[in-house]
């Protein structure tokens, strides 16, 4: 009896050891090299505190582990994810329950709980910074949440030093969640003067009075995002690459217009617009790798139209009047109502024959294929490299195009372009003049202070004449004109007939009317055939 | 099986001592052990009568297993039979109130540690409901009596194995009890000690107490006691004065030499036709562990029967 | 504070409170119902096994037994026994115990936040609930593995063989460990309270830097004066402070993270140094007398309820801004002598706005006295803008200005004669909205001791502890010690849980119960997604309705051990009142007398020997 006890004994000994030996290899922390001595050097560590390296999560190097997460850890008994799921639990009755300070204690066990479970992070640090600050009354305590929502993402980006995302989402909540919200206003004036030292994205020992913007400082975290994917080869994963390296030139941009907001212009201003411009360039030059498996750069779509064209216009080369051959041949095969269809003008094409027409396009297109394949013996070979070579281009082009639009390529480009320009710039600071002067009542300096901006304006959109539609920036313009509406109404006088901005004023009354006193508008057109443009409400 | 009892118990009541006052009896008393299914595991004792009066040691004797214990926490209402009745002091053994006149000195003595003798002996005095001032004599009394005067302030958990005894003899006596059960009561005494704990209950019994006393240790149940059960395997197998058990014995030996098998066989002949049987014709028995290893023997062979062998 | 189970005062919430039974009733019959469901049951056990006559004669025995027990119950042996345990107690574990819970408070700095807006709050909920887990496991493990090791080391023969009743075993046991971690809760509580104060106080540096006018900023704003950083905040500076300062040599700061400084100034070598007092304000124990809250709707007729803005809590009700709809509370008990300087209003109201509206200031409001008994004598005490999140104090003097600048006094001319008083809340921005509950709007009769106040919030702790000791005794009468923990730690954690358990017993939790939850675990469903309609999803839910009922039951017994906790009067500053500190007692006792019979009759049925 004593015997086998004693067997038994042994045996578990033997089984702890043989299962404490590999856990101790696979363990092993990693060493920090210890000051100068080369033979020092620290080790990488055991198989998982590599992989730890190898995935970012590595705060586990000795004389580093936060104490608390690893008690908590432990304390939990391996019910790691049970207890991760009862303080989600409580974080979400906290927060239905307006226990705020609740929440957030809940949020940070939870994150020293699984401080490497990124989505974690980023939906509570959402969850804090825009669902909560919302519930307060008072601006500043609103202001106070956002920031705590930052923080909390900051202590993320420390568990997770190789996770972009959580540093892309510091530099979303301080540029965007500060600078766009309806208190933008307030919220950019708080974060200039803000003390707090526990607040890491301000740092107001190291940023100069100047740089204290919450654009500058977003577009310093965007670029710290980009940085680690650069330098350390860090996975975006479902984010989209265009939107991500956009961000520092998006940040620019909206910096330069919250400082001509913020009545800012002249050297400063016009410095904005062009580093926006240089940045926005810069962007388009990056090479991005997409979802296709090509690298891409946004700035290439006309070299790659060009090119196209050029290419294709050697395979028609290599034996002229192929394609419409082709063409010609495919189209006499189609039945005769069809080819009917296709021959009467899109115009005045029926319903039904719009659905032949549809229905047909895929067998009458000519592939670059189909024509080099036809080519005489001696030149397949070449019009059949050239065709693959117009079949790239057009692929390319395809991405470069859908990937612009995702980013709205063109028009920033544009916009940034038309904003450095000098009557831009001229116009802008006129219209916050003349909006100054009309608070304080001066109305015929306002005037006077409109009528030059809109000339300055003019200016503007018949060098860039699709700035007369815009959608994006227009907003800045309509309130313009609706304020020289104001002062001319208080002046008791109408909009000239031959008002140097019609095209644009009567643009903007097609898309929004709300904000402009139309009664005032029609009164001063009265007549004008461009008045009733569809869209306007009648009389 | 209840008649051959019966008709065998006369005698032995006959020769009873002196005093009518029962103050155990059990009828019938059974226990069956079960499984957490309720399912039967060991029949532990068997339909157990025994009746102990006034003023007698009365020794247990069995073998390990064999329903000793058993009995006696049965008596003591550590267990509940599971038919049958156990009756001490006339009340049911689940009764606490008898336990006024019961002391109990258990196997090992169950004590705890972390007390120091005088704490224990204070502890046990309060279950008895005493007033302190009875408590502090009948403590400084006790430790005199049991001789642990020099280490009544140590903690029992240094105490030596004798020493613990002696401290648990003490506690069972800390009530001035009528009843004294003592279980195996010289286990893990040295020869002095065990001298000791026999004068001490004979002179419990000189002072008119009952004792009942269990034990595997022949030698002591021979010294002391005056009547003798005989468990084994849960059954009784013998039950008398302790003299007349080895009385009897010796008139129905028959001890001869020189016989051949022939003469061997004649006798048997001549105890069968006498109803008798023959239990050995070896070497003479002449004490109680003789007696005792012939009956585990008989009972091995034949279990479930009472013994017979003073035939 | 938030308060959503109110309690009734209490020999109402004993007796009867309108249609509601009293407590005591429905104990009576619970405990009532338990017996006859407990004596049926063993009754149909035993009539398996041995017949009705027997089985019959068993329960009385037993029954009779017991009553015997406890009418024979001897102070002296419960006693020795209670110091027996704790003597056993002491030598075991308490002292690991405890040097647990000093680790836990040097090392809760690395849990706590000291930078948080209100760290008063979150240390005393922190050693709180630390001294109460801990007392609580404590509690545990002392009454669960006692009696079994006793039984295992067989030392409970030489008790038991004493004219010892289990009913004095299992109470005695009870009383002693409770003994022990009653001592024990006592020096952790004292510990807590030093280490909350202790941690909590600080001082800011200020010099004269500090105080001099700041330059303004590019966009010409002047950043407030403020002290040296300690704690991870600063204190602002008002300049009539500074002003103050300077004339009479002391002022205040502004309040920051609940608390605020008080400032003197101190000339010394011809210099002037400023010093900073401890931290002011930060621990209270506010006495509120609350009132009723009846509401008033849009078009101003009465209502029991405001509107829902759409909150999955429902705690607040609103009211609409720029219209005839308010909260009135009504106030009973207003006499000159009760509040001898006037009174002092405090307010916590919830703002729920529609639009934006004006950004940079709060949504305006109204407070309105009235006298119950000329209701249409109304006086517009005066408007004010809404502080969301805080405790918003208005004093109303005993004689004061009126918003039209009457001269009112205030027990003559506002409260009625037998010390009533109504106070109506009205928003008045349009479009916005107050959210209003009736814990929102209270009179501050006095300022409790805040010391009694930690005291009394770990009596919660001391019945929740008896409790358990008492249900680990019970369960380990007859359960092997592991086993009975578990049972223990199962009703502790089901006693948390009482309210899901509940729900779950009355089918209001959602994703169905138990085998339910199961089945959509394994089909990897959420808890609002349809289930299949199949044999295996039919049987789920048929199951759960069975299980419902043993649900409903273990829902009805366990002692809810999140009512018994005040740890939020504490942190919020709030006294706990004596009715519901009587009102926690007596649910302890209601328990413990059950469960200690219980264990009484446990014991007794049990074969202490093997």
């Amino acid at each position: 009896m004593n015997r086998g006890a004693l067997v038994r004994k042994l045996v578990y000994g033997l089984l702890i050891l043989a299962l404490l030996l590999p856990l101790s290899y696979f363990s092993q922390p990693a060493t920090v090299a210890v000051g100068n001595q080369p033979n020092q050097a620290g080790s990488p560590g055991g198989k998982l505190a590599q992989l730890r390296t190898q995935y970012g999560i590595s705060e586990a190097n000795l004389g580093e582990i936060d104490a608390a997460g690893e008690t908590i850890k432990l304390a939990t008994l391996g019910l790691r994810g049970v207890a991760a799921n009862i303080l989600w639990e409580k974080a979400n009755t906290a927060k239905m329950k307006e226990d705020w300070e609740g929440m957030r204690a809940a949020l940070d066990q939870l994150s020293k709980l699984e401080p490497h479970f990124v989505i974690v992070w980023r939906y509570q640090a959402w969850n804090v910074s825009y669902n909560i600050s919302v519930e307060f009354d008072d601006y500043r305590q609103r202001y106070f949440w956002i920031k705590e929502g930052i923080k909390y993402l900051q202590q993320g980006t420390r568990y997770n030093e190789l996770e972009p995302r959580l540093i892309y989402d510091v530099g979303w909540f301080t540029a965007h969640k500060m600078g766009v919200a309806d208190e933008k206003k307030e919220f950019r004036e708080l974060f200039r003067v803000d003390d707090d030292e526990e607040f890491p994205a301000h740092d107001r020992q190291l940023r100069r009075q100047d740089r204290r913007d919450n654009w500058l400082v977003g577009q310093e975290y965007f670029e710290q995002a980009i940085a680690l994917v650069e330098d350390r080869e860090a996975s975006i994963h479902a984010m989209n690459p265009f939107v991500f390296f956009s961000q520092p030139a998006m940040c620019q941009i909206d910096y330069a217009v919250a400082l001509e907001e913020d009545g800012v212009f002249e050297e400063k201003a016009r410095l904005g617009w062009t580093d926006a411009y240089d940045r926005w360039i810069k962007y388009g030059m990056r090479e991005v790798p997409t979802s296709d498996n090509l690298i891409v750069r946004l700035a290439e779509e006309e070299a790659v139209q060009e090119r196209k064209a050029k290419v294709i216009a050697q395979l028609e080369a290599v034996e002229p009047g192929l394609r419409d051959k082709i063409a010609g041949e495919k189209r006499s095969k189609l039945p005769p109502e069809v080819r009917a269809a296709l021959d009467t003008p899109p115009e005045s094409r029926t319903e039904e024959e719009h659905q032949l027409v549809y229905g047909a396009s895929m067998s009458i297109l000519v592939l670059h294929d189909e024509v080099a394949k036809r080519v005489e013996k001696s030149h397949r070979e070449q019009a059949q490299k050239l065709a693959a070579e117009a079949n790239r281009l057009e692929v390319l082009e395809n991405v470069i195009h859908r990937d612009r639009d995702v980013v709205n390529y063109n028009y920033w480009r544009n916009r940034c372009k038309m904003e450095k320009t000098e009557s831009a710039l001229e116009a802008r600071r006129l219209i916050y003049q003349a909006k100054t002067d009309y608070d304080l009542a001066r109305l015929v300096p306002a005037q006077q202070e409109y009528e030059e901006a809109f000339r300055h304006w003019r200016k503007t959109v018949d060098e860039f004449p699709q700035f007369i539609d815009d959608t994006i920036g227009a907003e800045s313009i309509h309130q313009a004109l609706a304020g020289y509406a104001d002062v001319l109404k208080q002046l008791n006088t109408h909009i000239p007939r031959d008002f140097v901005l019609k095209d644009v004023l009567f643009s903007a009354v097609r898309r929004n009317p709300t904000g402009m006193d139309l009664d005032f508008i029609r009164e001063s057109f009265e007549g004008d055939p461009g008045l009733r443009p569809p869209g306007m409400p009648p009389r | 099986m209840q008649s051959q009892a019966v008709a065998l118990d006369a005698p032995i009541a006959a020769e009873a001592p002196v005093g009518t006052d029962v103050v155990i009896e059990t009828r019938n008393l059974s226990k069956i052990y079960r499984d957490f299914w309720g399912r039967q595991k060991v029949r532990a004792l068997k339909a157990l009568d025994l009746v102990v009066r006034r003023g007698e040691i009365f020794g247990l004797l069995g073998p390990n297993g064999s329903g000793k214990t058993t009995t006696i926490k049965l008596l003591l209402g550590l267990l509940f039979p599971t038919s049958g009745q156990a009756l001490v002091f006339g009340k049911e053994a689940s009764d606490v109130t008898k336990n006024e006149r019961i002391g109990y000195l258990p196997e090992e003595s169950y004590l705890y540690k972390f007390l120091n003798a005088e704490e224990t002996l204070d502890f046990y005095g309060r279950l008895f409901d005493m007033p302190a001032d009875v408590r502090r004599q009948r403590t400084a009394e006790l430790i005199h009596l049991v001789k642990l005067d020099w280490a009544k302030q140590r903690q029992l958990k240094e105490y030596s194995k004798g020493m613990t005894r002696r401290i648990g003899l003490a506690q069972a006596l800390i009530n001035d009890p009528e009843l004294i059960v003592l279980d195996e009561p010289t286990t893990g005494l040295d020869p002095i000690g065990c001298r000791e704990m026999k004068d001490l209950i004979l002179e419990l019994r000189d002072r008119g107490k009952t004792v009942l006393m269990c034990s595997h240790l022949l030698a002591d149940v021979q010294d002391v006691c005056d009547r003798i059960a005989i468990l084994h395997q849960g059954e009784l197998k013998e039950l008398g004065r302790v003299d007349s058990l080895l009385k009897i014995r010796d008139v129905t030996e028959i001890r001869a030499s020189g016989l051949n098998d022939a003469a061997k066989e004649e006798i048997r002949s001549v105890i069968a036709r006498h109803n008798g049987q023959l239990v050995s014709m070896d070497n003479p028995t002449s004490t109680l562990e003789e007696l005792f290893l012939s009956i585990v023997q008989d009972s091995e062979a034949r279990p479930g029967r009472r013994a017979r062998v003073e035939g | 504070m938030i308060i959503e189970n109110e309690f009734p005062p209490y020999f109402e919430w004993l007796l009867a409170a309108g249609l509601t039974p009293g407590a005591l009733w429905i104990w009576l019959l619970t405990n009532f119902l338990l017996l006859v469901a407990g004596l049926l049951g063993s009754f149909i056990f035993l009539t398996v096994r041995h017949g009705p006559a027997k089985s019959g004669d068993l329960i009385f025995k037993a029954l009779a037994g017991v009553t015997d027990d406890v009418v024979h119950t001897s102070p002296r042996r419960v006693y020795a026994l209670a110091r027996l345990a704790v003597q056993e107690a002491l030598r075991r574990r308490v002292l690991v115990g405890f040097m647990l819970f000093i680790l836990i408070l040097l090392f809760a700095g690395w849990f706590l936040d000291p930078g948080r807006t209100d760290p008063a709050k979150l240390y005393l909920g922190f050693v709180i609930n630390a001294t109460s887990y801990l007392v609580l496991f404590l509690a545990l493990v002392l009454s669960a593995f006692s009696l079994p090791a006793d039984l295992q080391s067989k030392t409970i023969y030489t008790v038991v063989t004493k004219p010892v009743r289990p009913s004095e075993v299992v109470l005695g046991r009870t009383l002693g460990f409770a003994a022990v971690s009653t001592g024990l809760l006592l020096v952790m509580g004292l510990f807590s309270y030093v280490f909350v104060v202790r941690t909590l106080d600080h001082a800011h540096t200020l010099t004269a830097d500090d105080l001099a006018p700041k330059a303004p900023t590019e966009k010409g704003l002047v950043p407030p004066n403020k002290t040296g950083t300690t704690a991870r905040h600063r204190h602002v500076i008002k300049p009539d402070q500074i002003e103050l300062l300077a004339q009479e040599g002391h002022a205040e700061t502004e309040p920051e993270q609940g608390h605020y400084h008080e400032i003197t100034a101190v000339s010394r070598d011809g210099e002037t140094e400023y010093r900073l007092g401890p931290p002011l304000g930060q621990l209270r124990a506010r006495v509120p007398v609350y009132g009723t809250l009846m509401f008033r709707d849009r078009g101003g007729k009465p209502a029991e309820k405001g509107i829902n803005v759409g909150n999955e809590w429902t705690y607040h009700s609103y009211i609409e801004g720029g219209s005839p709809a308010a909260g009135i509370w009504k106030f009973t008990g207003v006499t000159r002598d009760g509040f001898p300087n006037g009174i002092v209003l405090e307010l916590s109201i919830r703002v729920f706005r529609t639009f934006k509206g004006t950004i940079d200031q709060p949504v305006l409001g109204s407070i309105t006295l009235r006298n119950p008994t000329k209701p249409n004598e109304p006086i517009t005490l005066k408007n004010f803008r809404a502080a969301e999140y805080a405790i918003d104090r208005h004093e109303i003097p005993a004689q004061f200005k009126d918003a039209n600048g009457r001269e009112i006094d205030l027990f003559r001319d506002v409260v009625s004669d037998d010390g009533e008083l109504e106070i109506e809340i009205r928003c008045l921005e349009r479009s916005q909205f107050y959210g209003l509950a009736r814990p929102s709007v209270y009179l501050l009769r006095r300022e409790g001791t805040p010391w009694i106040n930690f005291a009394k919030g770990y009596v919660a702790i001391w019945l929740q502890m008896l409790l358990v000791t008492a249900f680990g005794v019970m369960w380990s009468t007859f359960l092997n010690g592991p086993v009975a923990m578990l049972a223990t730690l199962g009703s502790i954690v089901g006693g948390f849980f009482v309210s899901f358990l509940q729900n779950l017993a009355l089918n209001k939790s959602l994703g169905g119960g138990p085998v339910e939850s199961v089945l959509r675990i394994s089909q990897q469903k959420n808890l609002t997604e349809q289930l299949e309609t199949d044999v295996t999803s039919a049987v789920a839910v048929m199951l759960d309705k069975i299980l419902r009922i043993p649900l409903f039951v273990v829902s009805r017994i366990l002692p809810n051990f999140q009512e018994l906790n005040d740890v939020n009067y504490v942190a919020d500053g709030y006294n706990i009142s004596g009715d519901l500190l009587a009102i926690h007692l007596t649910t302890g006792l209601g328990y413990f007398i059950p469960v200690m019979l219980l264990g009484f009759l446990f014991f007794k049925l049990r074969e202490v020997a093997k």
